[in-house]
């Protein structure tokens, strides 16, 4: 398969301390790839070699099945980015800022027009930036991303600071993205949660190494629910249920199964009942996606 | 290139900047006025024209040619330009040669300014000895020539620092003890920050096209520029931004 953006045991050390390590990326066309991890997980470090502002320490990064060390200016054309905050000149009005930009570019002034109104900043074109909210100031970020029509739109916290509404229409405006003009996305964050509903592929980067990188659907099969028991005597329990041949785990003082079926559930609950143990509980647990994240993190952290 | 160097003169014309460019020569009209002296030279425009530059070429000449280059960084530390800038196509050798040509043509013009104020301080005093022009030309391409490395090590030092104090200080550090130093046979000579100075001074070695041999042109002026320059150069095809 040919991937828009393929990394190939990357690496930054910074002294002794890998801020990224040995991470394989790997975005096919036309995809909204979340890319998530705690803060200071070797995301934006990630993200500034992905655009050549950081020099790798050793391994590759290849974009549209080019090498970024030797092609660069013809990568970067067809590509637009916004790093972390949101890089603004203070001195100049929205318009202004798109202009000084758009004289590298080369793009016609008309698009100028077409990304302010894109991103709702039309009426605010002439105003300085520097009086901008962070919302506002965000969404021309994205404007001047746009500018040139790349083909790849690199995003780095894209939501940061911004309020539930705010939030919101970002992820409208990036959802689009891909099916009105076949962009592929790379979009980063701390929460799983604010690109849960537009991402098709996630990747899940923990102290420099990348632990998860699949489709959402395959996050969300983890995520399944499960049933837990608690009983009297949860070894016992355990037994008996393996001899009944129904997979089981136990925790604390309970057996979970990961069956949710209500007629199997049912029928085991029956079972052990006629077993002769005692069931105080029958709970549902449902794992939602940022708990998934949030182990897989949170285990790493602690190896 | 052509395209980088349009978008930087852009931002660049839309600060104030500029404005600084007229600061120098109104200062230099300024003390025209104020000073008198008999130097023996019977041209009054001679008399004048070395009074004012020597603090012109001393003092204002590199210090404000560091605020410009500091300037011309600052808005890019801001608000995060550098990184927007760098990821767009271009490579880092270009912009860092267009903000050099750029500040390069800024000293050249506050030079002009400055040769105008000269004209308009002469008109005041209603001085009528023929104007100097040769001699002037010299000191006044003398001066930006002079100018030239420290414009690179000022935008050299920008680039690193975030904080626009930082470089000024640097500058103020290395431009003050000119005033001493250039006094000195042995060490003025070879002291860059006094050769903007030493090349605008018209009453020195008149044998010489800019006032100074050519020998202390090529190896002060022409070696420091070649170090700052491209150390200013490797720096910035290095820094991670």
């Amino acid at each position: 398969m040919e991937y828009i953006v393929e990394t190939n045991q990357l690496t930054k050390q910074f002294g002794k301390e890998k801020a990224v390590d040995g991470v394989e990326i790997r975005i096919p066309k036309g995809e909204i790839y979340g890319f998530l991890g705690p803060n200071g997980a070797g995301k934006t470090t990630t993200i500034r070699m992905l655009l050549g502002l950081m020099r790798p320490s050793s391994g590759s990064v290849h974009l549209f099945g080019k090498d970024l060390k030797n092609n660069r200016i013809a990568i970067l054309k067809r590509v637009g980015s916004l790093v972390e905050n949101p890089s603004y000149y203070p001195h100049l009005t929205a318009y202004e800022n798109l202009e000084a930009i758009r004289k590298i570019v080369d793009v016609p002034r008309a698009r100028m027009k077409e990304v302010l109104k894109l991103v709702r900043l039309q009426d605010a074109a002439n105003k300085k930036v520097k009086g901008f909210s962070l919302g506002m100031k965000q969404r021309l970020g994205i404007a001047a991303a746009l500018l040139h029509q790349p083909e790849l739109l690199i995003l780095d916290e894209p939501t940061n600071g911004l309020d539930p509404s705010g939030i919101i229409e970002m992820r409208k405006l990036i959802k689009q993205l891909p099916e009105k003009y076949g962009i592929t996305v790379v979009i980063s964050s701390h929460l799983l949660s604010e690109v849960d509903q537009m991402a098709t592929t996630v990747g899940v980067i923990s102290k420099g190494k990348m632990i998860f990188q699949d489709s959402i659907e395959a996050m969300r099969r983890i995520a399944q629910a499960s049933i837990h028991l608690r009983v009297n005597d949860p070894k016992a329990v355990h037994q008996a249920l393996l001899v009944y041949g129904q997979k089981a785990d136990i925790k604390e003082n309970s057996v979970a199964i990961q069956t949710t079926a209500d007629e199997e559930v049912a029928s085991i609950v029956q079972y052990l009942v006629e077993q002769g143990f005692a069931i105080y509980r029958v709970e549902e647990e449902k794992r939602s996606l940022e708990n998934i994240f949030l182990e897989m993190t949170k285990e790493e952290q602690i190896r | 290139m052509l395209s980088i160097m349009r978008s930087e003169w852009y931002k660049l014309r839309k600060s104030w900047v500029i404005w600084l460019l007229f600061i120098p020569p109104l200062i230099g009209l300024f003390l025209g006025q104020i000073s008198m002296g008999d130097i023996g030279e019977a041209n009054q425009w001679i008399i004048k024209l070395v009074m004012a530059n020597a603090t012109y070429a001393l003092l204002f000449l590199p210090l404000i040619t560091g605020v410009v280059a500091g300037f011309i960084c600052r808005y890019e530390h801001q608000e995060g330009g550098w990184k927007q800038l760098l990821a767009l196509p271009v490579t880092r050798g270009k912009v860092y040669l267009t903000k050099y040509i750029l500040v390069l043509f800024l000293v050249l013009t506050m030079q002009l300014l400055y040769l105008g104020s000269m004209l308009i301080l002469g008109a005041i005093q209603g001085i009528t000895d023929p104007f100097p022009w040769e001699i002037v030309w010299r000191s006044i391409l003398g001066g930006w020539v002079a100018t030239s490395p420290l414009v690179a090590l000022q935008l050299w030092m920008s680039m690193i620092f975030k904080n626009f104090a930082a470089p000024f200080s640097i500058n103020v550090i290395f431009t003050l003890p000119s005033l001493l130093v250039i006094n000195s046979e042995r060490f003025g000579p070879y002291y860059p920050w006094g050769q903007p100075f030493l090349m605008m001074n018209i009453g020195g070695e008149g044998d010489n096209f800019f006032f100074i041999p050519w020998e202390q042109l090529l190896m002060v002026v022409g070696g420091s520029f070649i170090v700052f320059f491209f150390g200013g150069y490797l720096y910035f095809q290095r820094k991670a931004v």
